[in-house]
């Protein structure tokens, strides 16, 4: 029996070169795992067995016959329902998409592939990534493997979920304003938004262009630098992204010590508001960076309530915009009584967005209209920038800036409040860096009295993915954290 | 009471590319419906849009052929409207920083010469295409214009007539197709006009409300269109009721022969521009835009310039050369060959123009050496004029040489003195008749021996000596 | 700042949505607490920040070279009714 929920990515790929498994046996592993329990936590909309299947018997021809199968080779991959898969549904768990086939792959979705990664399903979200629950999802809501009555955060909530719960040793999410990071927060896994424009956004269905990047979940540091190897790039169809990666390989001294690692913790992440517990453990992982050789220090980064202000302003905008295209004439949920175009139009947009949609959709025409564009787009827009260089003066004294991902543990399903202000409240520590295109890493750091799980979040600067990954695997091992894995109670 | 018309024009012109403006799609013309599209020019979720570099290319040669600034750094912005023939619901436009600005474009007419300034020149993707079926409450959308790439040039509000627009719009079309930035094709849509339309009282400075007039499909109904909507505008203020013109966009209707009120895209016009998150913004290399000035063609003025000086040609003569590009240089290839510049025109005016129009052809009929080589026998006296105009019509069809097809035909001018004398002879013996009515002073006989021997010869004796020659033997009875 | 029901369906006409009356006064009220806290934006000092300023920005173009897109079928898989090639829509009066 293959304790497939403790496999990490390097332990699969060891064990196929050791022969100690082949790809149908671990591919049928999560499968029987996932029919199993993920009823019960719901973190797949789209489970491709057969495909998956399909592919795990030509990887294990080919590593018969000594063939090369890839950095990914054979790793079972799960992908958030926003990211394009060829020939499989796509729904961005919304009512207008859900009988939406994808006739193309997402670029990182062909990455996966070339590198022999074998999709195993499409993982639950907030509806177009609009939330931070997963509650937002039309069709079901995921829970938190760590305790099931709990949100997994979200909007890549079943991404997290699902890597947590032990379906698969890799999931794709995506982050626009923390939706990748929080979840690993909430869900105790490493999460990693990497710098704008180093991972392709070619066929991520799009909710805040400016913002919106792809990334990996996974269950350690090492893995995640791996993934990272395997996604990122320059691509032709996306002309946001990256010119030339001048790093190409982050495994290589990962490991090295971070002695003399000057590490910046803002002042203003430590207010009022930020549960105690979470700053428990945050100061815990500064105590251990600190024996580790590093110095941190407190300094003063003003712009995160403006900031919050900023990018809820572009964030609704470019969304307002971006969803504009469903209308139910060429896919697409199409409203069934309509006279006329117009009505065709209006019924099907306004019978098929969700409420948290709508409200996104809402606020950014607002902003964007005749008469506010001065007073908050432009406003916000001007502050953005402003914001890069503030960052960008912090990092002329600091390597990494160190904060907590969340500033509340993962909240009881239902609990949320119906004031939409204080949801987007919480993600004061994660927007800013999209709003400066910074990568930023969620690492477990440890647990609540009630085992709810903490995260300590990492930011970089542009493109040093490298350095940002040294110091997470660094603190991570030194932590020890991400080693536990949920009991599943009253799943199993 | 004299009013005076004011009018502005928006012309949106299809640049000539391979590919889309934001993907790799053909831009070919009648392809079938929706077979040049792609996941990015349909909109489809998870989509981006990529830039082509040719399209900048093709700006910056329009931008220099017309005057204008050139703004070496510009970019992209999104004009958000919902209509079924755009599949994001936003357009990919430019809105406070095009590629060029000001400019102008020179005219004449009436006797006088005119500047048309321009505003701007922006790049944006065309839309696609909606089909209203008859008798059904359906319409039917073709996304293979959408993607396509546009300039859209806008003038100033300089022209004061609708003769003033056509001619505007004349020049404009030559101008282009010369710096070969489109093929200007109204009749395919590559060139697309819009008019705004004002009048005021003479003398007025400010300007009055304004109406767009869209459908105008040909230089013809541009014309029709303006003058009838000024006609409209001109009774309401003449008999008061200048308020009942509203700033709307009228359709030219051609069958009935006016503008009608169209429905609104946008009610609210509000179309929230802002920058387009997806796209980088265009920079533009100091280099790059000298480059592009310095391989520019002779544009139509100086062209026209060159041949008053370089040509014994009318003015009018050149005028319809220079029209087109093609047919410019097709002249100067037929006179390269060493044929008269006269002649040349004339065959190039009035033959090859008809076979163009017949053949409803972009490409030239007949070979510049062959045309030349035409002129060259008709010239020598190998073959009469008329003769050469059967020797054309031939040129169309084949691919022979003008003197392969005389040889073959065996349509050689008849022109050997004795050759002539001996036929002269032989007409005078047949026809006495008339040799008597010469010899009794009709001027006209000697038209009807002309006549007979050529009916005689086929046409092929050359006319200049027989007449000579007859002439002298009658002299000589 | 106060937003009315009025701005609401304004909003609503341009984004092609449709709310009842007690979804508009909704939103109107949320959006109210939404902006009043954006206010916070006015306390910055955003002077001598440029919008159109590009610095360390290098054009991105592709080549002018047509390639046919394979899937033409699946391309419109999704479209709920087709005729003759093109997406059949009601009729669109101009």
């Amino acid at each position: 029996m293959i304790n497939i929920e403790k496999l990490t990515i390097a332990e699969i790929k060891k064990g196929y070169i050791d022969k100690k498994f082949t790809v149908i046996e671990i591919v049928s592993a999560y499968i029987d795992r996932i029919k199993r329990l993920d009823p019960k936590i719901n973190a797949f909309i789209t489970l491709c067995e057969e495909m998956a299947l399909k592919e795990a018997a030509i990887l294990d021809d080919k590593i018969e016959n000594g063939e090369e199968i890839g950095q990914l080779g054979g790793i079972p991959v799960a992908i958030k329902d926003n990211i394009c898969t060829k020939g499989i549904k796509t729904s961005c768990a919304s009512k207008v998409l859900e009988d939406f086939i994808a006739p193309y792959d997402a670029t990182v979705v062909k990455k996966l592939k070339d590198a022999g990664a074998i999709i195993i399903g499409k993982t639950n979200m907030d509806e177009f990534a609009m939330g931070s629950s997963t509650e937002n999802s039309a069709f079901k809501i995921t829970k938190n493997p760590w305790d099931l009555g709990k949100v997994p955060g979200g909007s890549s909530g079943g991404s997290a979920a699902a890597l947590t719960a032990g379906f698969a040793p890799l999931t794709i999410g995506s982050d626009t304003g923390g939706s990748i990071r929080q979840p690993a927060a909430f869900c105790g896994n490493v999460g990693l938004k990497p710098t704008y424009g180093l991972v392709s956004r070619y066929g991520l269905i799009a909710f805040a262009s400016s913002l919106d990047q792809i990334g990996p979940f996974t269950k350690d540091v090492r893995d995640c630098a791996l993934s990272l190897e395997v996604l990122q790039g320059n691509d032709p169809l996306d002309a946001t992204s990256v010119n030339d990666t001048a790093t190409k390989d982050y495994l290589t001294d990962l490991d090295a010590g971070i002695e003399g690692l000057k590490i910046g913790v803002p002042k203003e992440f430590f207010q009022e508001g930020l549960d105690p517990e979470i700053d428990e453990s945050i100061k815990g992982s500064i105590k251990k960076l600190k024996e580790m050789g590093a110095t941190v220090e407190e300094f003063s980064l003003p712009i995160t309530e403006s900031g919050l202000s900023a990018y809820y302003i572009v964030s609704s905008a470019e969304a307002s915009s971006n969803l504009a295209r469903y209308d139910g004439v060429r896919y697409g949920y199409r409203a069934e009584t309509f006279e006329g175009i117009e009505e065709l139009i209006v019924n099907s947009r306004s019978e098929a967005f969700g409420k948290e949609a709508k409200r996104r959709i809402m606020l950014g025409t607002y902003v964007l209209s005749s008469g506010y564009y001065d007073a908050y787009y432009k406003k916000a827009m001007l502050l953005r920038k402003k914001i890069k260089n503030v960052f960008n003066e912090a990092f002329k004294r600091y390597d990494i800036i160190l904060s907590p991902t969340s500033p509340i543990l993962p909240f009881g399903i239902g609990e949320k409040t119906e004031d939409p202000l204080q949801m987007y409240l919480a993600d004061i520590y994660t927007v800013n860096i999209n709003i400066a295109g910074l990568p930023a890493i969620s690492i477990p750091c440890g647990f609540s009295k009630s085992k709810l799980p903490i995260g300590v979040q990492l930011i970089g600067h542009h493109y040093a993915e490298k350095k940002l990954l040294q110091a997470a695997y660094n603190l991570e091992q030194s932590l020890g954290v991400y080693k536990d894995i949920p009991e599943l109670k009253g799943v199993e | 009471m004299a009013y005076e018309t004011v009018i502005g024009l928006e012309i949106h012109v299809e640049l000539d590319t391979k590919s889309k403006i934001f993907c790799s799609c053909s831009t070919e013309f009648g392809a079938k419906p929706n077979e040049n599209t792609c996941p990015i020019c349909t909109g489809l979720p998870g989509t981006l849009p990529v830039l082509n570099e040719e399209v900048v290319n093709l700006a910056i040669k329009a931008g220099n052929a017309l005057n204008c600034d050139m703004n070496r750094i510009n970019k992209f912005d999104r004009k958000n409207y919902f209509y079924p023939d755009l599949p994001k619901a936003y357009q990919i436009s430019q809105f406070d920083l095009p590629i060029c600005e000001n400019g102008y474009v020179d005219i004449h007419v009436d006797g006088k010469n005119r500047r048309i300034n321009l505003t701007r020149i922006h790049l944006e993707e065309d839309a696609g295409k909606l089909i209203h079926i008859e008798d059904e409450p359906v319409t039917l959308v073709d996304y293979n214009r959408c993607g396509v790439p546009l300039i859209e040039i806008v003038s100033e509000p300089d022209m004061r007539s609708a003769e003033e627009a056509v001619e505007f719009l004349k020049n404009l079309k030559a101008i282009l197709e010369y710096a070969e930035v489109s093929d200007c094709r109204m009749e395919q849509g590559s060139l697309r006009c819009d008019a705004n339309i004002s009048v005021r009282e003479v003398g007025q400075e400010a300007l009055n409300t304004k109406v767009e007039i869209k459908n105008m499909n040909s230089f013809r109904e541009i014309l029709k269109a303006i003058q009838k909507e000024e006609k409209r505008q001109v009774e309401l203020y003449t008999f008061g009721e200048g308020h009942k013109i509203k700033q709307e966009t009228r359709k030219w209707d051609s069958s009935k022969g006016r503008t009608i009120p169209m429905r609104s895209k946008e009610d609210a016009h509000d179309y929230r521009y802002f920058p387009e998150p997806d796209l980088m913004p265009v920079i533009i290399a100091q280099d790059t835009i000298a480059k592009i000035k310095q391989n520019l063609p002779e544009l139509p003025s100086k062209k026209k310039e060159r041949f008053v000086t370089s040509y014994k040609l009318s003015e009018k003569e050149i005028d319809i050369l220079i029209g087109k590009k093609i047919l410019a240089d097709y002249f100067e290839a037929v006179i390269s060959f060493g044929a008269d510049s006269k002649e040349a025109a004339n065959w190039i005016i009035v033959d090859v123009l008809r076979a163009l129009k017949e053949e409803s052809n972009e490409e030239m009929p007949i070979k510049a050496q062959y045309l030349a080589g035409l002129i060259k026998i008709i010239d020598q006296g190998k073959i009469s004029r008329t003769v050469g105009k059967e020797v054309f019509s031939e040129l169309i069809t084949t691919d022979q040489s003008p003197e392969e097809i005389v040889k073959q035909k065996g349509l050689s001018q008849i022109s050997g003195m004795d050759q002539i004398e001996k036929i002269i002879v032989e007409i005078i013996g047949k026809n006495p008749q008339a040799v008597d009515d010469f010899k009794n002073g009709k001027a006209q006989a000697v038209g009807f021996l002309m006549g007979q021997t050529m009916k005689a010869t086929n046409g092929k004796v050359n006319p200049k000596l027989a007449k000579e020659i007859l002439e002298n033997k009658l002299k000589e009875m | 700042m106060k937003i009315t029901t009025e701005t609401i369906n304004y909003v609503a006409k341009l984004a092609k949505l449709k709310f009842t009356q007690q979804e508009a006064d909704q939103f109107a009220n949320e959006f109210e607490k939404i902006f009043t806290h954006f206010e916070n934006l006015d306390k910055e000092d955003l002077t001598g920040i440029k919008l159109n300023e590009f610095n360390e920005v290098t054009s991105v173009l592709r080549k002018d070279e047509m390639k046919v897109f394979e899937s033409k079928k699946e391309l419109f898989q999704n479209v709920k009714k087709m005729r003759e090639n093109h997406i059949s829509i009601p009729k669109v009066i101009e």
